[in-house]
C-alpha cells in the first residue's frame, strides 16, 4: 500500500475545485469498495479526494409530487430507515435492504455502489427500474444523466475524469404504479445475488402498462429485459407473464462463477422474472 | 438422564446441589478477550522486528531454473532475501517432511514459495519480492487425484525417499511403504468373510460420492514471530501444538529440540487447521540473516491459497444387505486428494485421521476398506475439525439412506436395525463394549417426532418437502500429559500447562476439575499457560484429546494435592498431574433435518433440526452447547455453500465473500438433547465434544433433500445441483 495525498472538503465547490485541479483523483465515499481495491492492488491512488465531510451530501430529501432526491453520501442504511424514502418509493428501500450485512449497509454509500458499476450489485439495478436520474457535477455544468445511460460496463461508468456523483433523483409515482425487488441468493443470505430482478409498472385491475424490468448479476451492467417487456406489451394478464418471462434469455449474458452458472443464470432469470410480474399484479 | 433444550446440566454422580459444574461457566480467558487486552501472535512485536514477503509460484507444477534475487537484495529497506539455494536441504511437515521451505528445484502448487524477503516494512519487503526474478519450467501437472496413481502419472516427489519422518515421543518412526510414488499415504483393512458376506446378501448397493476440499475458516490468521538469542530460537506461533511444532522445527532446521522456545499466545480459532505451521521455518532463516527478529502474517487470501485445507475426496461404497435388512459385508475404496505436500497430516498413515471410517455407527461382520491419500499439484491438504470424517460421514450416510429407500425401509428403522450393540464389531473390526448408538437414534425418534406425518405440502405448489436422518460418532481422545499444580498458602491453586487454548475452553475445562475436585470456587483456581521451555511436555489441543486427557491430568493433580494434605502436609504444595487415555471408545450423535425446497429453483431451507448427542458428564455447560451448535454451523456450511473451487491449480474462491461459510442468518434454530448418563473416560464421566457433531450435518442435509425431490451425490448440495436433479434434462448436469 502505497501513500497518497488526502483531502477532505467540507463543500460540494471545494471537491470541485480539487478535482478540477487534479483530474486523477481518486474519490472515496464509504469506503467499501475503496478498501478492497485498494488492498487488492487494484487501484494505486496518488490523491484521494474524501466527500465524507461534505455538509448535506448525505441528505435525503422529498418532492412535491412524490418523488425523492438522495444525496451521493448517503448511506444504504439512511435510505432504508429514510421516512421520505419509505413514504414515496418503499420498494427502493426494500432493494437497498438487501445489500450485505448492516455493518456494510451503514459504511457503503448510493453514490459509491453507482459510480462502482459492479454489475453484482443491487441498489443500480433497482434505480434503473425506477428511471433515475443521476446529478452529475463536472466543471460549469451539472447534467442530469438517465441512470441507464450512466453504466457501460463491469466497473465503467459514463463519467469522465473530474466527473462524479452529486445526487440521485426518483420520480414521483401515479396512483397505480407498482415495483418489487427480488434478489436471488442461494448460497447465504449474505451474498451477492445469483440473479436479481427489478421490476416496475402500472397496474390496474391485474393487469400491467409500461412495464420496466432490469436484471442484476446477468451481465456486465443492469441488463434490461426488452423482449419481455416488449412481449407483456400493454395490459398483460398474468397468464401471459410465463411465457413473456421466458423471453429473458436472450436479454441476456451471464457468466459462469461461484454464483451459477451462466445456464443455471439464464433459468432463474426466467423464474425471478415471472415472480417479479406476478409479485406487481398481486 | 437425557437432556432437553431448557434443562440445565445435573452431571452424572452429582454430590452437591452447589456443584461447580452445574453453573454456567466463566471463561478463564473471556475477560482478556472481550476488552481487547488478549495477546494474539500478531500483537506481539519485538523492537527491530522485520517484516516478510514471499515470493509464491505462479505456476501449479515447474521446475525451478534459475532464482535471481539481486534487484530485490538493493531494493529500499530490504535486510535479507533468501531463495531456495539458501535453506536447501530444510523441509518442513507434521510427521512427513517433505515440504521444502523454499522451493529450490521444484514447485508443485500455485503459491509454492521460491524466495522470502525481510525487510524494514511490509511495503518494502512486498515491493522487493516483486524484483524477485525466477526463470520456471512448466511440468504437466495433475489435478485429479484418481489420475494421479495412474500408470506413467508425472511423479511429484521423485526425492521421496530423503524426506524426514518426526520422530514420535523421541522413537524414530519409519514411512510406510506406499504402492505408487504419487501416494502419500495408503492403508487397506479387511476383516470377517468379505466375499461369503457378499455372497449371502439378498441386494447389493454400490454408490460414489465426492467432496470438495474446504477451507477451516478460522477468524485469525496464521502470524508468526522469530528472534535468536545465543543459542536460542524464540517463535512466537499460531501453532496450537507447541511441543509438536518444536520437534518439527528441530528436525526441520537439525538443531536440539531443547534450543527451540515456542510461545503460542491466544490461538483464535483452529478447527484443525492451526496443527501446521508455515512461515515459521524460513523466519528462522531470515533471523539467522539479519540478526533481528522477523515476523510474518498471512494474509486471508493466502489462508484461502497455500495453508492447509481438508482434503477433496472420491468415495466408492458398496454394501450387501440380507433378507432381514442387516448389512453382511462393506466394501469401500477412498481416495483423498493431498495436494502438493502431506506435511500438514500429523498421523504416519499420512491420511486424514478417520480415513477409514466409511460406515460409522453400524455393526459391520466383514469389511475390506481401502483408503489412499494422494499428491495432486493443488494446495495441500491437512487437517479440519474430525479430520476424515465429514466427507466419510457424506457418503455413507447418503449412501445407507439410499439403500433404505430402495428397500422400502424407514431410513430410521434402518439405522437401528443396523446401529452397533454392545459385543457387535465395527468397519475397523473392533468390538464395542458398550454402545449408545441404539439409544441415540430412538432418542431422536421421540425428539424429532420422527413418526409424525411431516407437513404435507400442496401436490401443486412449488414447494417441496423432505426429512432426513443421519448417525455419526468419535472417538473420544487418546494421549498422555502433564501439568503442574500447587497449592498456595492461600488456599488457591495454580495449574501451569503447556496446552494452548484455541477457543474451546481448555483452560477453563481444566480449572473446573480441580475446583470441583478440591471443592472450590473455580475462580480460586487459575490456569498459568507455559512455553515450551518451562512447561511439562504437552501433546497440544487435538484429536478430542483435551477433556478426557488434560481433564484427568488436572484430576490427578487435585487427587494428590487431596493426599498430600490428608498426609498433613501444609501449603505450598506442587504436585505433577499426569494422564494417559488409551481406552477406546465412541460419542455417538445423530441429526435429524426437515427441509422445504423450491423446486423452482433448488434452492431448499431447513425448517426443523433437531440434534442428539452423547457427551458424558458435562463440565463446562456453555461451551458443550457452543460445540455441538457450532458444529452444526460449521457442518451446514460445508453441506450446502462451502467449496474451494479449484481451477487448473488456482483457488478461485480466494476471499471470504466468494468463499461463503454460514452467517448467523442461515443458521436455523437447533433443537439440541444432552445424553449425559453414559460415562466416558474423562474426568468424572466425561467424553469430548468438539469434533462431535459436525460431520453427519451433511448427510441428514442430504438426505431430507433427497425425500424432498432430488438426491445429489457430492458436496456442497447448492441449489443449482438440485434444479439439475429436478429438472434432468432441461439443464446441465
Ligand atoms: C463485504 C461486502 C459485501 C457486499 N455485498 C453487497 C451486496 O450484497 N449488494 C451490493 O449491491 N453491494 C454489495 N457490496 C458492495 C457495496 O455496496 C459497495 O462497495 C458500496 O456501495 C460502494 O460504496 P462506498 O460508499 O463504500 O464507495 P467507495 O468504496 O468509497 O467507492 C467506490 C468507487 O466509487 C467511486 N465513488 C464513490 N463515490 C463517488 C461519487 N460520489 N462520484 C463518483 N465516484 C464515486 C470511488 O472512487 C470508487 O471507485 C458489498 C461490499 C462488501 C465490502
Amino acid at each position: 500500500m502505497n501513500g497518497f495525498t488526502y483531502h477532505e472538503p467540507t463543500t460540494w465547490p471545494a471537491a470541485q475545485d480539487l478535482i478540477a485541479r487534479e483530474p486523477d483523483a481518486t474519490m472515496l465515499a464509504g469506503g467499501t469498495a475503496f478498501t478492497l481495491l485498494l488492498r487488492q492492488g487494484l487501484i494505486r491512488p496518488t490523491t484521494v479526494v474524501s466527500l465524507r465531510r461534505i455538509s448535506g451530501a448525505n441528505r435525503i430529501l422529498a418532492d412535491s409530487h412524490g418523488g425523492l432526491w438522495i444525496g451521493a453520501m448517503a448511506t444504504h442504511s439512511t435510505v432504508v430507515r429514510s421516512p421520505e424514502v419509505r413514504r414515496n418509493w418503499p420498494e427502493f428501500a426494500d432493494a437497498a435492504a438487501t445489500v450485505a450485512t448492516l455493518r456494510i449497509r451503514n459504511q457503503a454509500t448510493i453514490g459509491g455502489s453507482v459510480a462502482h458499476a459492479d454489475p453484482a450489485s443491487d441498489v443500480p439495478v433497482m434505480l434503473a427500474a425506477l428511471d433515475a436520474q443521476v446529478i452529475v457535477r463536472k466543471p460549469n455544468a451539472a447534467p442530469r444523466v438517465p441512470i441507464d445511460q450512466l453504466f457501460i460496463d463491469t466497473f465503467t461508468t459514463s463519467l469522465a475524469p473530474g466527473e462524479f456523483i452529486e445526487s440521485i433523483q426518483i420520480a414521483g409515482r401515479g396512483p397505480n404504479t407498482r415495483a418489487v425487488y427480488l434478489k436471488y441468493t442461494p448460497r447465504s443470505v449474505d451474498d451477492y445475488a445469483t440473479v436479481s430482478v427489478a421490476a416496475r409498472a402500472e397496474v390496474e385491475e391485474g393487469r400491467l402498462r409500461a412495464p420496466r424490468i432490469f436484471l442484476g448479476a446477468v451481465g456486465g451492467r443492469p441488463m434490461r429485459a426488452m423482449s419481455v417487456e416488449a412481449a407483456l406489451g400493454d395490459g398483460t394478464e398474468a397468464r401471459a407473464f410465463a411465457d413473456a418471462a421466458a423471453l429473458v434469455r436472450s436479454d441476456i449474458d451471464p457468466i459462469d462463477d461461484v454464483r451459477g452458472s451462466a445456464e443455471y443464470k439464464r433459468e432463474m432469470a426466467r423464474v425471478f422474472v415471472e415472480r417479479a410480474l406476478r409479485t406487481l399484479v398481486a | 438422564m437425557i437432556e432437553g433444550d431448557a434443562a440445565t446440566s445435573a452431571p452424572a454422580g452429582a454430590r452437591t446441589s452447589t456443584d461447580v459444574f452445574a453453573t454456567p461457566e466463566r471463561r478463564v480467558e473471556g475477560h482478556g478477550k472481550v476488552t481487547g487486552a488478549a495477546d494474539f501472535a500478531a500483537d506481539i512485536k519485538r523492537d527491530g522486528m522485520l517484516h516478510v514477503a514471499f515470493v509464491g509460484s505462479p505456476y501449479p507444477h515447474a521446475l525451478v531454473r534459475r532464482v535471481d534475487v539481486s534487484g530485490a537484495r538493493t531494493a529500499p529497506g530490504v535486510r535479507a532475501v533468501l531463495a531456495g539455494a539458501d535453506v536447501r536441504p530444510a523441509r518442513f511437515g507434521r510427521r512427513l517432511q517433505d515440504w521444502p521451505v523454499l522451493a529450490w528445484d521444484r514447485v508443485r502448487f500455485i503459491g509454492d514459495r521460491v524466495a522470502a524477503v525481510a525487510a524494514d516494512t511490509l511495503e518494502h519487503a512486498e515491493a522487493a519480492a516483486a524484483l524477485v526474478d525466477v526463470e520456471y519450467e512448466e511440468q504437466p501437472a495433475i489435478f485429479d487425484a484418481e489420475a494421479a496413481l495412474a500408470d506413467g502419472a508425472p511423479v511429484l516427489h521423485p526425492d521421496a525417499a530423503d524426506y524426514a519422518v518426526v520422530a514420535r515421543r523421541g522413537e524414530q518412526v519409519k514411512r510406510s511403504p506406499v504402492p505408487h510414488p504419487n501416494l502419500q499415504g495408503h492403508e487397506v483393512h479387511e476383516h470377517g468373510d468379505v466375499a461369503g458376506g457378499f455372497a449371502k446378501a439378498a441386494r447389493i448397493f454400490e454408490h460414489t460420492f465426492r467432496v470438495p476440499p474446504v477451507h477451516q475458516a478460522y477468524i485469525e490468521p496464521r502470524a508468526a514471530l522469530v528472534w535468536i538469542e545465543g543459542d536460542v530460537t524464540h517463535v512466537v506461533s499460531t501453532n496450537k501444538a507447541p511441543f509438536s511444532l518444536r520437534e518439527q522445527m528441530a528436525q526441520t532446521l537439525d538443531l536440539p529440540a531443547e534450543s527451540i522456545v515456542v510461545h503460542t499466545p491466544h490461538v483464535g480459532g483452529d478447527f484443525g487447521g492451526k496443527g501446521l505451521s508455515l512461515d515459521e521455518h524460513a523466519l528462522v532463516f531470515l533471523a539467522r540473516a539479519t540478526k533481528q527478529p522477523v515476523r510474518s502474517l498471512l494474509r486471508y487470501a493466502d489462508e484461502l491459497q497455500i495453508s492447509n485445507t481438508r482434503h477433496g475426496a472420491v468415495i466408492h461404497l458398496r454394501t450387501g444387505i440380507d433378507r432381514d435388512g442387516r448389512i453382511t459385508a462393506h466394501e469401500s475404496r477412498v481416495i483423498f486428494d493431498g495436494g502438493a505436500y502431506a506435511a500438514g497430516k500429523p498421523v504416519n498413515s499420512l491420511m486424514p485421521g478417520d480415513a477409514m471410517l466409511t460406515l460409522a455407527g453400524y455393526h459391520v461382520p466383514a469389511a475390506r476398506v481401502e483408503a489412499s491419500a494422494v499428491y495432486t499439484n493443488h494446495l495441500p491438504a491437512g487437517h479440519d475439525r474430525a479430520p476424515g470424517q465429514p466427507q466419510n460421514s457424506f457418503a455413507a450416510e447418503s449412501h445407507i439412506d439410499l439403500i433404505a429407500r430402495e428397500l422400502g425401509i424407514d431410513p430410521l428403522d434402518f439405522r437401528e436395525r443396523n446401529a452397533i450393540r454392545a459385543g457387535q464389531i465395527d468397519i475397523h473390526g473392533d468390538q464395542w463394549h458398550a454402545s449408545e448408538v441404539p439409544r441415540v437414534l430412538a432418542t431422536l425418534r421421540r425428539e424429532a417426532k420422527w413418526d409424525a406425518p411431516l407437513a404435507s405440502s400442496h401436490p401443486s405448489s412449488a414447494q417441496g418437502r423432505g426429512r432426513g436422518v443421519a448417525l455419526g460418532v468419535r472417538h473420544v481422545g487418546r494421549g498422555k500429559t502433564s501439568m503442574e499444580l500447587t497449592l498456595g498458602p492461600d488456599g488457591s491453586v495454580e495449574v501451569k500447562t503447556g496446552a494452548p487454548d484455541q477457543g474451546g475452553g481448555a483452560h477453563t475445562m481444566i480449572q473446573r476439575v480441580v475446583a470441583r475436585e478440591l471443592d472450590l470456587g473455580p475462580e480460586r483456581v487459575r490456569i498459568e499457560q507455559l512455553d515450551t521451555a518451562t512447561s511439562p511436555v504437552d501433546p497440544g489441543v487435538g484429536g478430542s484429546r483435551v477433556t478426557p486427557v488434560h481433564g484427568n491430568a488436572a484430576l490427578d493433580g487435585a487427587r494428590k494435592i487431596k493426599a498430600a494434605l490428608a498426609e498433613g502436609r501444609a501449603a505450598p504444595i506442587t504436585v505433577t498431574g499426569t494422564a494417559e487415555q488409551q481406552q477406546h471408545m465412541y460419542g455417538a450423535y445423530a441429526y435429524a433435518i426437515e427441509v422445504e425446497l423450491d423446486r423452482e429453483t433448488g434452492a431448499f431451507k431447513i425448517t426443523d433440526a433437531t440434534l442428539v448427542a452423547d457427551v458424558g458428564t458435562v463440565i463446562n455447560p456453555v461451551a458443550v452447547r457452543g460445540q455441538l451448535e457450532g458444529g452444526f454451523a460449521f457442518g451446514l456450511g460445508q453441506a450446502a455453500m462451502e467449496e474451494l473451487v479449484i481451477d487448473d491449480g488456482r483457488v478461485v474462491t480466494a476471499n471470504l465473500g466468494d468463499y461463503k461459510i454460514p452467517t448467523i442468518g442461515d443458521v436455523p434454530k437447533l433443537r439440541l438433547v444432552l445424553i449425559t448418563d453414559a460415562p466416558g473416560p474423562g474426568p468424572f464421566g466425561a467424553k469430548s465434544v468438539g469434533e462431535l457433531a459436525n460431520a453427519a450435518i451433511t448427510g441428514a442435509v442430504a438426505n431430507a433433500v433427497a425425500n424432498a425431490g432430488a438426491r445429489v451425490y457430492s458436496l456442497p448440495i447448492t441449489a443449482e445441483k438440485v434444479f439439475a436433479e429436478l429438472h434432468q434434462g432441461h439443464s446441465p448436469a
